[in-house]
Formats: structure tokens, C-alpha cells, sequence
């Protein structure tokens, strides 16, 4: 937990979520605090992306409780709307708008949902651009950036609608291994500013230099949840260790 | 056989008559095109949000039209109907009737597919990023399936103007209601298809290239 945190902005209770018979999340209980940065690593199927995406509405859970930043997501469209204003969401496949510019899919979102005018939108989104570093790319159409960039250019949209919890679905599963660095470093730029973060990866590195804490997950369950450097060093689970040492040894 | 061209062309009466077919044709072709577009799109929006009834409704609509041929709508607004409600209008009016009618089917049915395959990682982000469900709708989703769909929409389109000339068959004076008029005064068969033939390729290849130009001034851009 990083020093002086004391404001909860993720509580999961007991959460269950099924996909028709196969059950996705079992009994998840997850306490996360402003500030803290968490990786959720585990095999395929162990329900990381399941999880991430029930913290903004994307999927329903289907029993227990998850509040985000004191919302309670109960199902209905406006806690969902009043969670998903406080949570920015970064894919794996980035899905930037392709018919849209840098600078438009940045600004989309600030401006339709009556965030602020159309200049303030503009001044926030090359703030943010330039955060990622590709404020020149501004004018172009995602189609036209390296995958890197483009990625970069989907956290700075998400920026743009200054989150308090910023969630990263395998951001850089999808990239040549020479942009991963760029993204990365991206993120730990971010992570040292003290954004709370929840991050699905399998990049350890990373894990290491930025989590808090390392949640490891398995058919539906956390199975582990400790800082990085008893994590990698004892996993308390069978299932971790073999998972550690299939990751490691490659 | 011998070829004798200039019976037609040599005819102020015969290129006059072609000409003012050729206008009707072409402003009958695109006066549908473009109400049939723009009821389409209510016709599509409708069943992509499955608004209740209407989506029933517009549904049949687009099956009833795609499943009936063009010359029998023609005949039951321009014969049909008349009898039922007793208006009299001119002959185009029908044609713009039955050819709006005719259109907005197609389209819509190109419309709703396109609405509807929309990726769902575009949805997500969308969703993600809070935007409401007209925003989705209007920034994301229509420009998407114009951008996609342009290439059917267009030829879609080049295919109707080239079935108009059926309207001739309820007495518009069309661009075919001419060829047949000339026809039926010199008996040059050959010659005056082969002319209509050779402005209908014309006419088809101009229309695409309009439409070729608008969408590369404007949605064209927006393609990477």
C-alpha cells in the first residue's frame, strides 16, 4: 500500500459472475486503495480480463458487491455511467476510433459527455499527448501510427477524462516486442505520478518495478495477493509456482 | 446490313427526345436515390435500436420490398393504389414513388448490416469512455458503416438507375421510353440500342464517379 493511502476506491465482495454454465469469478473478495498500483497475472481463462471489466460495467457480475470510488455498481445504467465517469479502460487491442484523428479520439469523450467545451477539450487532450509523447501525431488517423503509438494514444484518451482508477487489459500482448518498452514506460510514468492502476500482464518486469501488490488468479479465484517481491520469491499456491516457473523458464 | 446512324443522330427531334429521357432518368435516379437513402436510414436506425413495433414493422417493410419485383410496385403505385384513393398525378410522380420505395429497401437492408457489424472492441471503448448512446451512434457508428459500406451503397445504386427503365412501361418518357419511341418510328433496332446501351454505360460510369468524388471528399479522409 503506498505511504499515507487510506481512501478505498475498489471493494469487491464476494463476486460471482457466471458465463452461461462456466463460472468466471468465484467468491472474489479485493480491497484496493488510492494510489495503489495492482497486477493481475494468472493462466489463460483464470478470469484477470473477467475481472477488470466487471470494475466499469463492461460485464455484470451476477451476486456480491463491487463499489468503485464509493459507486456501487448495482446494474443499472446510471451507477454504471457514475462508476464509468471515475475509470479509464485501456485494451488490448488498443480500439482507437480508426475514422477519427489522434486529436479526436482524445477529445470525443470530454466534449460529447459535457465535460468541457471544445477548446478545454483540446488543451487537455495535447496535454496528454504530449504526455504520451506524440503530441506531432495529433492530426493523423490511428490507422497511419505503429501499434506503440497507438496504444499510447488510447491511455492518453483515457486520461483525457481524468480517471481517479485506470484499468490495462494485456496492453502490450498485441505489440511487436521492440513497442512494449514504449508502452511500458508509459505506464510507469504514470504510475509514478501515483495514478491507481489495475493492470492484466504477464510483462513481470514490469510488475516488479511498479505493483504494489501482485494478485494471482485461477479458475475464477485469487489465489495469491502479496507485493511483488514475496510473490516471486515464495507463491504460497502449487498453481503460482508452476505458473512462475513455466513463465520464467522460457 | 447496312448501318444508318444519322437517321438518328441527323434528327434535332430524335437527340431532343433523347436528351430530355436521358434528364428524367437521371434526376428520377437521383431524386429516389436520395429519399430512399434518407428512409433507409430511419428504416436501419429503427431496427438497429429495435424500437417496438416499428422495428417489426420496418423489418417487413425491407422483406416486402427485396422480395418483390420492381415492375409490379411500379404498376400497383401507379395503377393499383389509384383506384383505391382516387388521386391522379403524373406519370413521374409515381415512378419517383415506386423508385423511392424501391430504393430505401436495399439500402436499408445495406444500412442495418452495416450498423450492425460494428466491432465490438469499438463498442467497448466507446462504452468505456462513457459516450452516450446517441454519441455511439452518431460519431462512431454511422460514419463507420458509411465508410464501410460505401462501396455496396454505390453500386447498389448504379444497379437501380440501370433497372429505371422500366419506369418507361407506365408511359414515363424515360431514357428507354425514348430508344423505344425512335425505335418504333425508323426501325433502326441495332442502332438505336446500341446508343442507348453506349449512354447507359455512360451514365452508370458518371454516376460512380460522382459518387466516387464525394466520398473521397469527405468520408474518404477519414480512411487511413
Amino acid at each position: 500500500m503506498p505511504k499515507g493511502a487510506k481512501n478505498i476506491i475498489v471493494k469487491m465482495e464476494k463476486v460471482n459472475k457466471w458465463f452461461d454454465d462456466f463460472q468466471a469469478l468465484c467468491d472474489v473478495d479485493l480491497t484496493i486503495f488510492e494510489g495503489e498500483r495492482i497486477v493481475v497475472c494468472g493462466p489463460s481463462g483464470s478470469g484477470k480480463s473477467t475481472l477488470i471489466r466487471c470494475l466499469n460495467g463492461l460485464e455484470a457480475h451476477q451476486s456480491g458487491d463491487i463499489s468503485v470510488h464509493g459507486t456501487e455498481l448495482r446494474g443499472d445504467a446510471q451507477s454504471v455511467r457514475q462508476v464509468r465517469d471515475n475509470v479509464g479502460m485501456v485494451f488490448q487491442q488498443f480500439n482507437l476510433f480508426p475514422h477519427l484523428t489522434v486529436l479526436e479520439n482524445c477529445t470525443l469523450a470530454p466534449i460529447n459527455n459535457g465535460k468541457m467545451d471544445a477548446q478545454a477539450a483540446y488543451d487537455k487532450a495535447m496535454t496528454y499527448l504530449k504526455r504520451v509523447q506524440i503530441p506531432e501525431q495529433a492530426d493523423k488517423l490511428p490507422g497511419q501510427l505503429s501499434g506503440g503509438q497507438q496504444q499510447r494514444v488510447a491511455i492518453a484518451r483515457a486520461l483525457c477524462m481524468e480517471p481517479k482508477l485506470m484499468l490495462f487489459d494485456e496492453p502490450t500482448s498485441a505489440l511487436d516486442p521492440e513497442m512494449i518498452k514504449e508502452v511500458l514506460d508509459t505506464m510507469v510514468s504514470l504510475a509514478e505520478d501515483g495514478m491507481s492502476m489495475i493492470c492484466v500482464t504477464h510483462e513481470l518486469n514490469f510488475a516488479k518495478r511498479v505493483a504494489h501488490r501482485i494478485i494471482f488468479m485461477d479458475k475464477g479465484r485469487i489465489v495469491e495477493d502479496q507485493p511483488p517481491a514475496d510473490f516471486f520469491k515464495k507463491p504460497k499456491s502449487p498453481r503460482a509456482k508452476l505458473f512462475l516457473e513455466q513463465i520464467l523458464s522460457h | 446490313m447496312e448501318l444508318r446512324f444519322f437517321e438518328i443522330y441527323r434528327s434535332p427531334e430524335y437527340l431532343g427526345i433523347i436528351f430530355d429521357g436521358a434528364l428524367t432518368s437521371l434526376g428520377l435516379t437521383i431524386a429516389s436515390g436520395v429519399l430512399g437513402f434518407l428512409l433507409a436510414f430511419v428504416l436501419a436506425a429503427v431496427r438497429f435500436w429495435q424500437v417496438p413495433l416499428l422495428n417489426y414493422i420496418s423489418a417487413a417493410y425491407i422483406d416486402f420490398i427485396r422480395n418483390t419485383p420492381l415492375i409490379v410496385q411500379l404498376f400497383f403505385i401507379a395503377f393499383g393504389l389509384p383506384l383505391l384513393f382516387g388521386y391522379v398525378w403524373p406519370f413521374w410522380c409515381h415512378a419517383l414513388l415506386a423508385l423511392t420505395i424501391n430504393f430505401s429497401g436495399y439500402f436499408a437492408e445495406i444500412l442495418r448490416s452495416g450498423f450492425a457489424s460494428t466491432q465490438k472492441g469499438q463498442l467497448e471503448a466507446a462504452a468505456a469512455l462513457n459516450l452516450s448512446n446517441k454519441t455511439i451512434f452518431n460519431s462512431i457508428i454511422i460514419p463507420q458503416t458509411l465508410i464501410k459500406m460505401f462501396p455496396s451503397l454505390s453500386s447498389q445504386f448504379i444497379f437501380l438507375f440501370l433497372t429505371t427503365g422500366v419506369i418507361s412501361e407506365i408511359g414515363v418518357e424515360d431514357l428507354t421510353h425514348a430508344g423505344l419511341y425512335i425505335d418504333s418510328r425508323t426501325f433502326r433496332s441495332f442502332e438505336v440500342f446500341i446508343t442507348l446501351t453506349a449512354l447507359y454505360v455512360a451514365f452508370a460510369l458518371m454516376l460512380k464517379g460522382i459518387l466516387q468524388f464525394i466520398f473521397a471528399k469527405t468520408l474518404g479522409r477519414r480512411v487511413a
